[in-house]
């Protein structure tokens, strides 16, 4: 007979006993491989979410308000010899034909037929034409759109000129599209198209490329370009950068180049208006290049007579023959007799700026007239005025679009007539550098570059034109999504982690447990045991051969857990997308195990379980032969333990509770890391506690008797009889209970205290969000005048308007990590004089007293400071307070960012906050805001909130309420804590089956001397009672140890506003547990009693 | 001696055991009559499997007989319902088992005193702890009393269970070979011991043993034999 056989043969003798190992490995199994299966799961989706939605597209380059040529894609395909295509890319709001159901945040897509080629099942639809509309399977659920039914799309009409710069017309701000919807995609027909990462689908509504060109009055532009690529491709996005540049034109930047007949001269312009200072400072560089800046200002006067709307050019001094001096003007020979003015008259002008709320402000400069000019000068030329789209078609002043109101009853006839003959030509003139001070504004400070005739051919300057720009300089940045989207499902929340985590607890009470049902196996076979040392095997092969034989029996349990723990994955993914969707947003996540991952995870839980086998070994077989064999299961404590002056407890007591208690104070003296500390003291209390808890099972076990003892005290000795055991399952029940209550104070409640400035509302009642951007100032009269509304519109409240750069959603809403957050422009002033908001953390240095100042930035070379929402910046971009973070700006220039505070759980969640200024002029074509923060009397709030979406319709607001929108946030975290504490309260209740199990063997090891005690003449009800009240220490003292030292740790998260303990789950929880164990003791003792015990008492 | 009341009379008492898997009941005791007068001291011998212990049980009401009856001072046990017969368990009884069974974890006071607890209502003249110490002096484990059982030898370990079934000052002293896990000079000891209680103390003692050594010390000797009791020769 060899060793195998031995252990072969005691498998089958105690296949009983073993079932129970068998049933802990299996489980402790089961929940690391399903943990691990979430994980797969999740990670899976995320992956096939992108390729649904980038299908072959590998490069993109989103234009947002830019619009370049779409044959751009051709001539960029050719150079490539890859698949390119140029869309329209829109945000839209959608209606059903009876306004029925709305849909705010579409993605309105004008495509190309060769659009379909870049899905990742190339799907086919044939050319669509005008009318037809295809919608994805989100937008048709909002809308409950069926093919041929009519979809209403409103998007914002694009103007060249951001409707933010002066001069800038304001009417038809949108167009409306009335279309039939040809079919509903599903995501593998590319219905999911977005370039955003998020497993959320966006709601995408496709029309013809031709069509929406056409109805937006944008014939052959773009503003999307998408690079293809086969699967697995690679392709460096240095080739694609400079086949960028090697194919753009000028006319991709709405730049032009021309020669003007009547000098020869050459002129950059643009029909953006302003030159961008990237295309101003590059060109000015070169030789003999002239500035320009043309202004329409409101008036020119001269003493009491005064000429209304006029274009003044300004001009390098060079330009004017005799020279001019930055305070001198020189007027036409029209506006001076117009005037009656002549040379050494002082002429004032007055002219608009704009505000960033495009509040527009009247300024006034005066002059001296140096002198005037005839109509025949050269300089009075009319190809000085730009573009304005309001103006340069107009066929009489009455007509004109200047984005403000015209006063018509100020253009008199002779004005027309000036219109008619001279069109725009300036009717005065002053230097460039006076021209900047007065007119500067955020999209440029020139209208025009000129160059002397016969400096250089047109083509040699356009040639350079081009390559001092580069596609970059106007914004043309090729990004390449396919590695951004594999980045962002891969580095996305790890569900792997966060379930191994949820079930930690789990694990350990199912690992304890499965360590006591081996160690009750093993105790029975203390007498074999005792024989094997006797015929000579050494204590170590005694132990490996049970080793082994808990070896096979835990590999056995960790092969059942394989497809157990594939039901356990299949469960929670199921969990995942319904009970706890809120956690995941989406219902689509779909189960994916890998076999390596399922044999890891059961090769996790074998190792685990074996480890907890060879820990209950460890010191077995160490007494002697003869008692081992002698006393066999009924083995007692031979004695007391020694007393010992100081015991490794004693010390460990001592250690944690005053370190707790230190750690406590220090956290109670205020730090910025209250939580982290507190949950340490907490922690320590609870290792104290524990250890105390051993001491008093010791001390009993050592203690004189009590001179009158009770049944009550009998039975707290009984508890220290078999102190491990007893310890085991108390320890258990303190950890569960910790974490359970230590964690569950981190669930949220937006609506505590959602009034107050400091909680997560920043008290604000209502958040709006608009497709189309604002670009009135709602706290004005005029601008809420301009949207139909009265001053009482707000019902004496405000509006914080921040500005919007679209990016990945960075907060715990998206599953995936986000590459590029989106960002925020906010006036820190205004929140700051609020005090809205709490901050968890300030960056190290910084004054922490008005964070909201800290965005203002030291100096131009200074990085960027930005804030965030503490949780956004720590788990979606994985990120810390501090931290310096490159991102590009608009025009592809890297800028580096500083994280500077972090929020503490707000309504700002999934986004970068900086200070307008900062937005502006990293993103100049952003327009308008189109993120609203709210003040209103909070019983104004619902008819506010009414009045807002009912007024910003057209440009698709949503208004929600502060603490609405914070819970949606919330219930991430929240349900990430439901699920926790139902994992975490499954543990419990496994340990509470623990301790039925600790009384079965307790009861079962003391039938004779319970017997005895029947002899006595104790009652069994008695005895019963002597029974539940032992074990009663135990469940009650687990319980407390953990409740109270959790209730140490989360002290500060009472505290804080939106925090608080939510005292009815967590009791509710605590009752299941104690009655969950007392019922098992009960129903333990009670069979266990109810059996003669008269046996028990035979000498035999 | 004859005029004294009865303490204790079985009146043709029979116990079957029901049969295992085939067979017919197992009858052990096969109507046995007996009286007992206070204070006696009696030995009942048998070979193994006789059906002492059965007999005991059944005089201790800790087991019902087939037939038959336990009086008690006259009262029949078969009237008591459950409650009531551990309520005479504790005061009028008093058991000794071949293993001592004290709760290892309680000290030796404190595992005497165990049985005062089976009845709290219970007022004895002499109050409990009174009774414990001087029955530990008694049997000579005065300074022991705060010690565990671990550290007690055999010998002592079954002195504390004497203490212990003596401790309600019962009337009848059950004793089932108490002396069978010590050795010789230990059992003699015991033996003395509780005659000398049976004297002292005025409790009546029942035992079972095999040695007759022991047996003869007692004041008569039966023997069970086929389910009957027979007075054997001293
Ligand atoms: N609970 C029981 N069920 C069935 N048979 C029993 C039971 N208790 C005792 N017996 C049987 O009754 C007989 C007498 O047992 P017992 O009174 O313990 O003998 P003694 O104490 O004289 O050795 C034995 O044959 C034994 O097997
Ligand atoms: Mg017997």
């Amino acid at each position: 007979m060899k060793a195998r056989d031995l252990v072969f043969r005691s498998l089958v003798f105690y296949a009983r006993t073993h079932a129970g190992v068998v049933l802990g490995a299996a489980l402790a199994s089961t929940i690391l491989a399903g943990a691990l299966v979430v994980g797969d799961s999740v990670r899976a989706s995320l992956r096939r979410f992108a390729d649904d939605r980038l299908g072959r597209v590998a490069f993109a380059m989103a234009g947002n308000e830019r619009f370049f040529r779409a044959a751009l894609a051709d001539e960029l395909a050719a150079r490539l010899n890859l698949p390119v295509v140029a869309a329209l890319q829109l945000p839209a709001t959608a209606t059903t034909a009876e306004a029925t159901a709305r849909a705010n945040h579409v993605q309105l897509l004008g495509i190309p037929p060769d659009f379909w080629k870049l899905a990742g099942h190339p799907a086919s639809f044939a050319d669509l034409d005008t009318n037809t509309v295809l919608v994805n399977e989100r937008l048709a659920g909002q809308l409950g759109l069926q093919p041929g039914g009519t979809l209403l799309l409103r998007t914002p009409k694009p103007s060249l000129l951001s409707r933010e710069a002066p001069i800038s017309p304001q009417e038809d701000a949108s167009t409306a599209l009335r279309l039939t919807v040809g079919a509903v995609l599903r995501d593998d027909q590319f219905g999911r198209f977005s370039l955003q990462a998020n497993q959320v689908a966006p709601g995408n509504a496709f029309v013809s490329l031709a069509h929406l060109q056409a109805r937006l009055e944008l014939p052959g532009r773009a503003n999307l370009l998408l690079v293809g690529a086969e699967p697995g491709q690679a392709i460096a996005t240095n080739r694609v950068a400079e086949a960028l540049h090697q194919a753009w034109q000028l006319a991709d930047a709405q730049l032009e180049l021309r020669t003007l007949p009547a000098t020869g001269e050459t002129e950059l312009r643009t029909s953006r208006v302003f030159l961008e200072a990237p295309v101003a400072n590059a060109v000015l560089e070169m030789p003999q290049a002239r500035g320009i800046l043309t202004y329409f200002v409101n008036e020119l006067r001269c003493g009491s007579q005064s000429t209304p709307y006029s274009i003044v050019s300004a001009l390098p001094p060079g330009a004017y023959p005799g020279g001019l001096a930055d305070h001198e003007i020189l007027v036409s020979q029209w506006l001076a007799e117009d005037l009656s003015a002549k040379p050494g008259d002082s002429l004032s002008l007055a002219y608009f700026v704009v505000g960033s709320r495009r509040q527009l402000e009247e300024r006034q400069h005066t002059f001296t007239i140096r002198g005037v000019i005839p109509m025949t000068d050269p300089l009075a030329d009319r190809q000085l005025m730009p573009d304005y789209p309001g103006l340069a078609k107009a066929d009489h002043c009455r007509d004109w679009d200047a984005g403000f109101p015209i006063k018509l009853d100020r253009i008199r006839a002779k004005d027309e007539k000036y219109w008619q003959d001279y069109r725009g030509t300036p009717k005065a003139f002053i230097t460039l550098g006076t021209g900047q001070q007065l007119w500067s504004n955020r999209f440029g400070n020139l209208t025009a570059v000129r160059f002397p005739a016969g400096a250089e051919a047109t083509s040699r300057i356009e040639a350079r034109v081009r390559e001092s720009i580069r596609p970059a300089g106007v914004g043309m940045v090729m990004q390449p999504v396919r590695e951004m989207a594999a980045a962002a499902a891969t580095q996305g929340q790890d569900f792997g982690q966060l379930f191994l985590g949820f079930s930690f607890f789990l694990v350990l009470a199912a690992l304890i447990l499965m360590g006591l049902l081996f160690q009750f196996g093993v105790e029975q076979r203390l007498a074999e045991a005792g024989t094997l040392l006797a015929l000579g095997f050494t204590p170590g092969r005694v132990r490996r051969l049970f080793l082994l034989e808990a070896g096979v029996l835990v590999g056995l349990g960790s092969l059942l857990g394989v497809p157990a723990g594939c039901l356990y994955g299949r469960a929670m993914i199921y969990g995942l997308t319904h009970l706890w969707q809120s956690a995941v947003g989406t219902p689509s996540l779909f189960y994916h195990a890998a076999y390596p991952t399922l044999l890891a995870g059961a090769a996790a839980g074998a190792a685990v379980a074996w480890a907890s086998a060879w820990w209950t070994l460890r010191k077995q077989f160490q007494r002697p032969v003869q008692e081992l064999i002698a006393r066999g299961a009924e083995l007692e404590p031979a004695g007391p333990p020694l007393r010992q002056k100081t015991s490794p407890e004693m010390l460990l007591a001592t250690f944690a509770l005053v370190g707790g208690s230190l750690v406590m104070g220090a956290g109670a003296l205020g730090t910025d890391y209250a939580a982290p500390v507190f949950f340490l003291a907490g922690a320590l209390f609870l290792a104290g506690g524990l250890a105390l808890a051993g001491l008093l099972l010791t001390a009993q076990a050592t203690a004189d008797g009590a001179a009158h003892p009770g049944l009550a005290g009998i039975a707290l000795r009984n508890a220290a009889r078999r102190r491990q055991r007893s310890l085991a399952t108390l320890g258990l029940l303190a950890c569960g209970s910790f974490l359970i209550v230590a964690v569950s104070v981190n669930r949220l409640d937006a609506s505590r205290q959602a009034d107050q400035r400091r909680s997560g509302t920043g008290g604000f009642a209502l958040v709006a969000e608009t497709s189309l951007p604002v670009v009135h100032d709602l706290n004005t009269p005029a601008g809420l005048e301009f949207y139909g509304l009265d001053a009482t519109a707000l019902a004496g409240g405000s509006a914080v308007q921040c500005r919007v750069r679209e990016g990945d959603d960075a907060s715990c809403l998206n599953l995936n990590r986000a590459q590029v957050p989106r960002f925020l422009g906010v006036p820190p002033e205004a929140l700051q004089s609020r005090g809205a908001f709490s901050f968890a953390t300030v960056a190290r240095g910084l004054p922490a007293d008005q964070p909201w100042r800290l965005l203002s930035r030291a100096g131009p070379g200074e990085p960027v400071p930005v804030i965030g929402d503490a949780a956004s910046i720590k788990w979606a971009m994985g990120r810390s307070v501090g931290d310096l973070l490159t991102f590009l700006d608009e025009r592809g220039r890297p800028f580096q960012a500083r994280i500077v505070a972090a929020l503490a759980n707000s309504i700002l969640q999934g986004c970068l906050v900086m200070a307008e200024t900062d937005f502006i002029q990293l993103f100049p074509s952003e327009t308008g805001c189109r993120f609203f923060l709210v003040d209103t009397p909070p019983a104004q709030a619902a008819p506010v909130s009414a009045t807002l979406t009912r007024a910003f319709r057209d440009v698709g607001m949503e208004v929600t309420s502060a603490s609405r929108r914070l819970d949606a946030f919330n219930a991430v975290q929240n349900t990430y804590l439901s699920t926790f504490q139902l994992l975490g309260g499954l543990g419990l209740v496994l340990g509470s089956v623990g301790v039925a199990l600790v009384v079965l063997r307790n009861v079962h090891e003391r039938r004779s001397e319970l017997a005895l005690m029947v002899a006595m003449g104790f009652r069994v009800r008695a005895i019963s009672r002597l029974v539940l009240w032992e074990h009663s220490y135990l469940l009650l003292g687990g319980l407390g140890v953990g409740t109270l030292s959790a209730a140490a740790a989360v002290l500060p998260a009472l505290r804080s506003p939106g925090g608080g303990l939510p005292y009815v789950p967590l009791l509710i929880l605590l009752a299941a547990v104690v009655s969950h164990g007392l019922l098992w003791t009960w129903a333990v003792v009670r069979v266990a009693l109810h059996r003669p015990l008269l046996a028990a008492l035979r000498n035999e | 001696m004859a005029a004294q009341p009865l303490l204790l009379e079985l009146r043709n008492l029979a116990k079957a055991y029901p049969a295992g898997e085939e067979g017919k009941p197992l009858a052990v005791l096969r109507g046995i009559t007996l009286g007992i007068a206070a204070g006696e001291s009696i030995a009942i011998v048998g070979p193994s499997g006789s059906g002492k212990s059965t007999l005991l049980n059944l005089v201790g009401a800790l087991d019902h007989p087939t037939s038959g009856e336990v009086l008690f001072h006259g009262r029949n046990l078969a009237g008591l319902d459950e409650l009531a017969l551990a309520d005479f368990r504790s005061r009028e009884i008093g058991f000794i088992f071949q293993s001592h069974l004290l709760l290892p974890q309680c000290t030796l006071w404190e595992n005497v005193l165990l049985p005062t607890l089976a009845c709290p209502g219970h007022k004895p003249v002499e109050p409990a702890e009174h009774r414990a110490t001087r029955l530990l002096a008694r049997v000579g484990l005065k300074d022991r009393a705060n010690h565990r059982p671990g550290q007690l030898s055999g010998g002592e370990r079954q002195r504390a269970a004497v203490v212990r079934a003596l401790i309600n000052s019962p009337k009848l002293l059950l004793a089932d070979e108490p002396t069978g896990s010590l050795d010789r000079a230990g059992a003699q000891n015991l033996a003395q011991l509780l005659l000398e209680l049976n004297q002292e103390e005025g409790v009546t003692l029942i035992l079972i043993t095999h040695a007759l050594e022991l047996a003869q010390r007692m004041g008569r000797i039966l023997e069970l034999v086929d389910g009957q009791l027979h007075p054997a020769q001293p």
